[in-house]
């Protein structure tokens, strides 16, 4: 059971259960049982580890989120705040963290701080930040202000009134949060950690992962049609309408994945990306793009979130909740966010698998699990980042958009991966020609370089939209007068 | 599904104050509307008949929260119409750059509400922050945030402070560069194109039949701006053209709205930028309060029977004020004071252009018509 994996957690708790079963169960009558009850065991643990793995890095998500947000909304863009975490606003160094570091240790960090500063660092006394930053925190950085923030979020929650409305459908309305948390909480039974971290590697993990991950909208609408309010019904209607609008494109880009790694498990997958050599996100990068955008509509963020647009719904399918059940729909949708990130981390990733494993000299020696979560946080940049330069859609629009692009465009990206499978990879040697991934990685990204430019440059030549304002007639003052 | 009644409102994120629209749907398309105003009607014509002519000013600020400044200059105007006051050239400059200033807030303030209405919270932050620029400067000007009790009949109420003009400078400089950002995350974004174009169209000949003015009707093609075709205070000594869209067969939609409204505000910046300069005195000079350079002597009893009136350029649209002085026997009050609101006109006829469209381009289209409440019921 044991193998050379520094992080054979699977393997500890077998032997731990191994020897609790054999000195309680195998000590009694029911002494055939043992083997039995190690498995249980080892499953309701390593079940626990899971779970508390990812609720545990939950927390970085959140953090992530409203760290992030803060930065992209200030004014001076994604860059130049990014710079602002080691360059001072108004001239003014953060703190002087440095200064406190033993043994001189930290000289040569406010040298170089004080160097950049000068070079790049903005001393404009007129930039609002300025005024923004009086508000900030002026603790030390690593104490990670407002880490966690959920948890006293959570124990307000918890001792908020639990309110039904008076002609809600009570029973439906109680249960449809919980069915929500319930199968979200689920889908980590089959997302592994790590090699030897996880809780179940069943043969079809991956159908089954997707149809419990396609339960909760179902819990959405009931929820929306039992509060019976008419701004929920309209989030239940569009929830229901949008999540099987991309359910079928992500099932199908899933397909995809499964047939270029030929396994409906969720370990072999990342385990086929890890021997052949080269992660999925290079062999179908429209794939990849797909699973982002079905994902971003499924987990029902910005832009794609309708269900709850609070400009016109005020708060969707969610407005009749509150209390504990709104907390657990709204930890719920950032459970489904996570589950999506790491999913992508997966099926595109290659999991755990340390990037440039064989090349990089001692880079093995960071555990697998790390990297499973840094990848995952680093889908849930763009996620951030989406949210934060997207406007919402209309409804009628996602769904055009689902129907007439994402469909076509996932079967294309379906043959595309049998074609590969087929006659491109070399099942002798178990690996992809190097030049293929170079080549099909090449065009994705020339051909997304070019739809992205989408100015018509003779629009702007006869001044139409989108910069067609102007004066018709040339205003002179007083011409009343004259 | 059947049609049915949503009532938006008075509490609702698409409002923008308290008001309630009626919204009959029909799956997911709007059949009929029926705005419903009044919820925060204060009386503010009657309580003026009890005060006298420089306390209406404070009730005049409080017309609208976010565009303190336009509201008390509009009534400044009928005031001195009334009262047959000369103002100082130099206060002029002074409130045309007050009432500039504060025109560029309450769009910013328009366009950081707009930005939520069609889901970017990113936009409302950016814009709420260029604000605080112009409120700092407004604030300078008339010491406090939002209801600034600036003007005064005959004058205004300070000189410039000495440094104003440098940082003001400065700050629109720097807003005037910062516009550009605004367009680069609206105008190039695709979403936003296709919430906005196509949707909420209003024709110029509807909406001048109803009544509708300012920069809705200007988004129509329809070139009435009060400043440029009846030129009060010193509009006519700049040189400055009105932003108006042209229009296309349909009418102006909510993209037009929304570039005529950027596009002034890069006209009212580059106003106050020229009106520093030519500033009568030099915009570095400071007077004490009272100096008969910023504010002229006012009689404060208005003989009966007799009339003051006068139309401004509201961020909103045309607002017109009508004075009727009191006499002897009203003591300091007028007789009469009578408020045209730009939105109250504009709120009907919006309600009217969502009509066929979706429930998502409600906030859409209502937003870009730039609601406010406090004038609206008054």
């Amino acid at each position: 059971m044991a193998t050379d994996d520094i992080l054979d957690v699977r393997g500890w708790v077998r032997i731990g259960m191994d020897s609790v079963a054999e000195n309680t169960v195998g000590m009694s009558r029911h002494w055939e049982y043992t083997d039995g009850v190690a498995w249980f065991l080892t499953e309701f643990v390593m079940t626990i580890v899971i779970f508390g793995g990812i609720m545990s890095t939950l927390f970085v998500l959140l953090w992530m989120e409203r760290k992030l947000l803060g930065r992209f909304m200030d004014r001076r863009g994604a860059v130049t705040s990014l710079r602002s975490l080691w360059v001072g606003e108004g001239g003014v160094t953060a703190g002087e963290w440095w200064n406190q570091l033993p043994f001189g240790t930290g000289v040569p960090i406010g040298m170089l701080n004080r160097t950049l500063n000068k070079v790049a660092g903005n001393d404009h006394e007129l930039e609002a930040v300025s005024r923004v930053k009086n508000r900030s925190y002026h603790g030390v950085w690593w104490m990670l202000p407002g880490f966690f923030q959920n948890l006293a979020d959570g124990m307000k929650f918890m001792t908020k009134e639990h309110m039904v409305p008076e002609k809600a459908d009570r029973f439906v309305y109680e249960v449809a949060p919980f069915m929500i948390i319930a199968t979200t909480v689920m889908c980590f039974t089959f997302i592994p950690l790590g090699p030897q971290i996880y809780s179940n590697d069943s043969e079809l993990s991956i159908l089954f992962l997707m149809a419990i991950f396609s339960i909760a909208p179902l819990g959405v609408f009931f929820a929306g049609w039992s509060s019976n309010n008419k701004y929920t019904l309209l989030g239940g209607i569009r929830s229901a309408a949008q999540l099987t609008a991309y359910e079928i494109p992500l099932l199908i880009v899933v397909l995809s994945v499964v047939v270029l790694s030929g396994s409906f498990n969720m370990i072999e997958v990342i385990e086929f990306q890890a021997d052949s050599g080269v992660w999925n996100i290079f062999l179908l990068p429209l794939g990849g793009l797909l699973f982002m955008v079905t994902m971003v509509a499924e987990v029902e963020r910005i832009p794609f979130d309708m269900p709850e647009a609070e400009a016109e719904l005020v708060e969707g399918w969610w407005t009749e909740y509150g209390g504990m059940r709104w907390g657990l729909m709204f930890s719920a949708e950032y459970l489904r966010t996570y589950v999506a990130c790491l999913l992508f981390a997966h099926f595109f990733l290659g999991g755990w698998e340390a990037p440039f494993e064989d090349t990089i000299p001692f880079i093995s020696m960071v555990p697998h699990v790390v990297w499973v979560f840094l990848k995952s946080w680093f889908i849930f940049i763009f996620f951030v980042w989406l949210r934060a330069s997207l406007h919402r859609v209309r409804t009628d629009q996602i769904l055009e958009f689902g129907w007439r692009w994402l469909l076509p465009l996932s079967l294309v990206n379906l043959a595309m991966a049998t074609a590969l499978r087929l006659w491109v990879y070399d099942g002798i040697n178990g690996e992809w020609p190097i030049l293929v991934p170079i080549l099909i990685t090449s065009i994705g990204l020339a051909l997304f370089i070019l739809l992205a430019i989408d100015e018509d440059p003779a629009a702007i030549e006869a001044n139409t939209r989108p910069y067609s304002v102007q004066t018709t007639d040339v205003a002179s003052p007083g011409q009343h007068r004259e | 599904m059947a049609e049915m009644w949503i009532s938006m409102g008075p509490q609702h994120p698409m409002t923008h104050g308290l008001w309630t629209l009626k919204v009959k749907i029909d799956g997911e398309t709007v059949v009929d509307t029926e705005p419903d105003l009044g919820y925060i009607h204060r009386g503010v014509e009657k309580i003026c008949e009890a005060r006298d002519f420089t306390q209406i000013t404070t009730y005049c600020d409080r017309l609208c929260y976010a565009s303190a400044n336009t509201w008390s200059h509009a009534y400044i105007y009928a005031a001195e119409d009334l009262l047959g006051v000369e103002v100082p050239e130099r206060a002029e400059y002074i409130r045309m750059v007050a009432v500039e200033l504060q025109r560029i807030a309450s769009h910013l303030m328009w366009l950081g509400a707009y930005c939520p209405d069609v889901g970017n919270l990113t936009g409302m932050v950016w814009c709420l922050r260029e604000r605080e620029m112009m409120m700092d400067l407004l604030q300078e000007l008339g010491g406090s945030r939002l209801h600034y009790n600036f003007p005064r009949v005959g004058g205004v109420k300070r000189d410039l402070p000495i440094g104003f003009a440098m940082r003001c400078r400065a700050k629109l400089k720097l807003f005037l560069d910062r516009i550009q950002e605004y367009e680069a995350i609206l105008d190039e974004s695709t979403i936003f194109l296709i919430r906005t174009q196509g949707v909420g169209y209003a024709k110029a000949e509807d909406m001048v039949n109803h009544g509708v003015t300012g920069v809705n009707v200007r988004a129509a093609g329809h070139n009435y701006d009060v400043r440029w075709a009846h030129p009060y205070s010193i509009y006519d000594e700049l040189d400055w053209t009105v932003a108006v869209e042209r229009p296309s067969i349909k009418g102006s939609d909510c993209y037009d709205r929304y570039r005529v409204r950027v596009e002034e505000m890069r006209n009212s910046a580059m106003m106050v930028l020229e009106g520093l300069d030519k500033m009568p005195g030099g915009a570095e000079t400071n007077h004490p309060s009272g100096d008969p350079a910023i504010i002229a002597k006012a009689p404060a009893r208005a003989p009966e029977g007799q009339t003051g009136f006068h139309h401004f350029e509201d961020s909103r649209g045309e607002s017109m004020f009508y004075l009727v002085g009191g006499g002897e026997g009203r003591g300091k009050h007028p007789y009469r004071v009578s408020i045209r609101s730009p939105m109250f006109i504009t709120i009907p006829y919006a309600a009217k252009c969502m009509i066929g469209y979706k429930i998502a381009d409600i906030p859409a289209i209502m937003g870009s018509f730039d609601p406010c409440i406090g004038e609206t019921d008054r």
